[in-house]
């Protein structure tokens, strides 16, 4: 574990602690404090490929820029799985260019996406698999809702499973015991 | 009949007669659209809330319409649309002077028994009108699918690599047997990048599974995210709306592509379609993946259009389900891609609304390989029926997403992505793949045309090759290691797509430059004649020079 | 196990569907002519029922679980095989194995995996086969999650009397604790547009015999 990826998570963990404190609809904002001011003013036409047109606010989940990721790093392990995921900030920005062309569903799916960055992968195929019919108590689903929340500050995507659980106690399709 | 007509037995031995019809049967919704049975439109607010839908009150609400209703239908343009009249609204579709945003900024309060109402209005040719200029991305585009029988890893990257050169934007494979998953993954991924960098691959499996392929790095989007139109049937596939936009979110925090599959029929095929109208109840499908935010949606009815194949207006029914996908600003990918007549006639016109008109995918799965290598149970089209696929480009100027190419070249790439896959699996430690085989691969036409593989020790790899944790970083390491640094850098390039999330939006696609065309950047701004997508001078050399073409200036004198 | 009687039977079929295909090339020809009751009356079942289905203690037993028309509303499958044909089939299989076939109906679900597990969940080696009228066959095990099975064999028109006795083979091989490879099936991408919409006919009207919530019955079935 070196020094940046350290740096990585503390900057995660305050970020985190920030969304809690903060408004229910501002995970952008917040991304815009952390990042600068560029991000609020993101324009589809002027800004997008974000890649093309402002690599400068792109990372990798390791802080690394899209340049450094070469076959050169590739091939003396510079570069590992970690540095070719998105971050929860390279969402929010693709949130804001998705508002921008008056895609609101795509924005909000973007927000929920970006705090589910921080899941590890088996937990995300647990929690989709604990989501299916049938497959929990509403007790479990409450459960799964408080550790998004506590555990990755996923505070959307917190809300929206305790949804599915009064949806799924209302229609009968919670498991019984 | 004891004497019969010989014009009538001539007639019975017509492919067409191959086919199976039905009569409509309403009550239980076998009927493709505009059923007596189906609501009429109705929407109450209340607070910002949808407290009735379709004469429905909230507390009767199904999962589909709470879902439906509270992350769907705009509260703010709803009582403005739900109060036009509906052939009004289907005239302005096909109005040239009334913006496509203008639909889509109506279409987003609409009920899915308004919306039903108003494609009930249209024809077929103003169907076709509708999605010229309702389609997201302007350049359209095809998808091809890429299996065999026996899920050969070397015929499927050769014949991946193939399908990339002539064109194809996307690229499907799925299992003969799920254990082949991970090399299919493999090697449909080598196969295309070494074809044409920045063409986009799948693995059509089961949900969970086909995201931890996406996760290896070895796929860069996904489309089998099922979903449905009665909630008996959702739950009969194992889900909720709820769960499938958790994948939805689970997907895009991973930084794929992905979009949902639903299509008109499938309610009706499983015996619970409430007596709704196949149209009725894929809108709902479509209004349910606009509310969870997924960009886009593959219909076209798919799996099951022998169903409404089968109904009169069946086939109007499905341009008409595309059409819907449109007017919600969504990608899709517009069908085309099950085995659906005898009849040659038949399966063409089939085609000719999304061909014609353009789609974001023409096909959601043209068949690169003999419908016989079709592991989808065939396409309406496949690798046989390329030449006449390439002329009716040409007749009719249209641009279906692919293009000539000459045996050379197909033989030249076929051979490179052989050697490619041979490399990586010699680097990953996976059973050897031979120059036999890279040989057979080069050249061959179908499975049948190659040697068998050791499928026990192949299987045995594959899961081996998951449990070890091969990503696509590792695939990216052995191609360079053995020289193939453009195909490695191709893959590596795909990877770096995850990072910035570009291709997230509606509709994107790389093309060889790896520059992201979605619906942000080329948003389809047809206007009429002259305006939208016009084939480049380019682009129209391209499919205006097939082979076959005599060309005077060639003849003696 | 074959008797003259059958071979018979058999042979008079073929010939039947044979006279019929050439007298008529119209695909929904055939389907007229093959629900005609007359052909129905003949078809030599009778499912006599013994109250509610309980579950087996018989190691040896694999329990078929019929669909709520299957045998009675409707006599034959898609492609107009007898349903006591393919009853008789599956049993003879069965018990070529030396296990012992017991019928139920289950009447709560059309849906074939919900069927077929059902009938493992009552058999008293664990191991079930769920059959629809159309012809739509499942194995299944008790311990597997519904939409699971051992073996599916989802295109019915492609299923013949050969196959069907194959498929009561291999159940009765997973009951005696075998695992035997799956039985061979015929693959045809042409059968979409031939028969899916009719399949689906079938399928509805089957579902329309569905008590939500009923109790599976034990069945006697008489061949004559």
């Amino acid at each position: 574990m070196d020094a940046r990826y350290i740096e990585q998570l503390v900057r995660e963990v305050i970020k985190q602690m920030s969304n809690v404190a903060g408004e229910e609809n501002t995970p952008a904002a917040s991304a815009c404090a952390q990042v600068g001011k560029a991000e609020c003013d993101l324009q589809p036409g002027k800004d997008y490929p974000l890649a093309e047109k402002r690599p400068e606010l792109i990372r990798t989940a390791t802080g690394k820029k899209l340049e450094e990721l070469t076959i050169e790093n590739v091939l003396n392990g510079r570069i590992t799985p970690q540095d070719v995921r998105i971050t929860p900030d390279a969402l929010l920005m693709q949130a804001r260019i998705a508002e921008a062309c008056g895609r609101k569903q795509l924005a909000q799916n973007f927000r929920r996406a970006a705090e589910l960055t921080r899941v590890p992968d088996e937990r995300i195929l647990e929690i989709y698999n604990a989501l299916r019919p049938y497959r929990s108590t509403r007790a479990e689903l409450l459960a799964i809702a408080d550790e998004l929340e506590q555990k990755y500050g996923a505070r959307i995507n917190a809300a929206f499973v305790r949804e599915a659980a009064d949806v799924y106690e209302r229609r009968g399709r919670l498991r019984t015991a | 009949m004891a004497k019969r007509s010989k014009r009538f037995e001539v007639l019975a031995k017509r492919p067409v007669n191959q086919d199976g019809f039905v009569a409509e049967w309403p009550e239980v919704g076998l009927i493709a659209m505009n059923s007596p049975f189906d609501p009429k439109p109705s929407l109450k607010i209340e607070n910002g809330r949808v407290v009735e839908m379709d004469g429905k009150r909230r507390e009767d609400f199904d999962m589909i319409e709470q879902f439906i209703a509270d992350y769907f239908i705009d509260v703010s343009v709803a009582p403005e649309v739900m109060t036009m009249d509906s052939a009004q609204i289907a005239r302005m579709i096909v109005d040239i002077n009334v913006p496509r945003t203008e639909i889509a900024r109506l279409a987003q309060g609409m009920t899915p028994a308004k919306v039903v109402e108003v494609l009930g209005h249209m024809n077929i040719v103003e169907i076709m009108m509708g999605m010229m200029k309702m389609r997201a991305r302007k350049t359209p585009a095809n998808q091809c699918h890429v299996t065999n029988l026996r899920d050969n890893p070397v015929q499927i990257a050769a014949d991946a690599a193939e399908a990339a050169l002539r064109g194809f934007a996307e690229q499907e494979t799925t299992v003969g047997v799920v254990r082949y998953a991970p090399f299919n993954a493999l090697s449909l991924l080598v196969g295309s990048q070494t074809g044409r960098g920045g063409v986009l691959t799948q693995c059509a499996l089961e949900e969970a599974t086909e995201l931890q392929l996406g996760m290896r790095g070895l796929t860069s989007y996904a489309e089998t995210i099922s979903v449905y139109g009665t909630e008996q049937v959702f739950v009969d596939g194992d889900d909720t709306p709820w769960s499938k936009a958790f994948l939805a979110s689970a997907y895009a925090s991973r930084g794929l592509k992905m979009r949902f599959t639903s299509g008109t029929g499938s309610e009706v095929q499983m015996g619970y379609a409430e007596g709704k109208s196949m149209l009725y109840l894929e809108a709902r499908c479509v209004m349910l993946t606009k509310g969870a935010g997924v960009q886009g949606l593959q219909n076209g009815s798919i799996s099951c259009i022998g169903v409404p194949g089968a109904v009169p207006t069946g086939i109007r029914a499905v341009a008409a389900e595309n059409l819907i996908t449109m007017m919600l600003d969504l990608e899709v990918a517009s069908g085309n891609d099950q085995t659906f007549s005898h009849s040659d006639i038949r399966r063409t016109a089939r085609l000719l609304p999304q061909f014609a008109a353009g789609t974001d995918f023409i096909f959601s799965g043209y068949s690169a390989v003999p419908n016989y290598d079709n592991m989808f149970a065939g396409s309406n089209f496949d690798i046989e029926d390329m030449d006449d696929y390439l002329i009716l480009q040409r007749d009719l100027m249209v641009d279906g997403g692919v293009r000539p190419v000459s045996e050379e070249e197909v033989v030249a790439v076929r051979n490179r992505a052989a050697r490619a896959l041979q490399a990586v699996f010699k680097e990953l430690g996976l059973p050897e793949i031979t120059d036999e085989e890279v040989e057979a691969a080069t050249y061959a036409h179908g499975s049948e045309d190659m040697p068998p593989r050791k499928v026990a020790e192949d299987l045995k790899a594959a899961q081996d090759m998951i449990a070890r944790g091969v990503t696509g970083l590792d695939v990216v390491k052995a191609l360079a290691k053995h020289g193939f640094e453009d195909i490695a850098q191709n893959i590596l390039n795909m990877l770096k797509q995850r990072v910035s999330g570009d291709y997230l939006h509606t509709s994107a696609i790389l093309d060889q430059h790896f520059h992201v065309i979605s619906a942000v950047n080329d948003l389809n701004d047809y206007r009429g004649p002259g305006t939208g997508y016009r084939l480049s001078k380019e682009r129209w050399e391209e499919i205006k020079n097939i082979v076959q073409a005599l060309r005077p200036e060639d003849m003696e004198i | 196990m074959v008797d003259s009687a059958l071979i018979e039977k058999i042979v008079e079929q073929v010939i039947q569907e044979m006279s019929r295909l050439q007298s008529s090339g119209y695909a929904g020809n055939v389907d007229r002519t093959s629900a005609a009751p007359a052909i129905a009356q003949g078809q030599g079942l009778v499912l006599a029922e013994k109250g509610e289905a309980r579950p087996g203690s018989d190691r040896s037993e694999v329990v078929i679980g019929l669909a709520p028309a299957f045998g009675d509303k409707f006599t034959r499958t898609i492609v107009g095989l007898p349903h006591a044909d393919v009853l008789r089939e599956i049993m003879a299989g069965i018990e070529e194995e030396g296990c012992r076939a017991r019928v139920i109906r289950v009447g709560k679900t059309s849906d074939v995996a919900f069927i077929a597990h059902e009938a493992a969940k009552l058999s008293g080696s664990g191991i079930g086969i769920g059959i629809q009228s159309r012809g739509t066959t499942v194995i299944h095990q008790k311990d597997l999650p519904p939409l699971s099975n051992l073996e599916l064999f989802p295109q019915s028109p492609l299923l013949d009397l050969e196959t069907y006795r194959a498929i009561g083979r291999n159940a009765a091989r997973y009951a005696r604790g075998e695992n035997p490879d799956p039985v061979p099936v015929r693959n045809d991408q042409m059968a979409r547009p031939k028969y899916q919409a009719r399949a689906a006919v079938m399928h509805i009207k089957e579902t329309q015999f569905v008590v939500p919530g009923a109790s599976s019955t034990e069945l006697e079935p008489r061949f004559h």
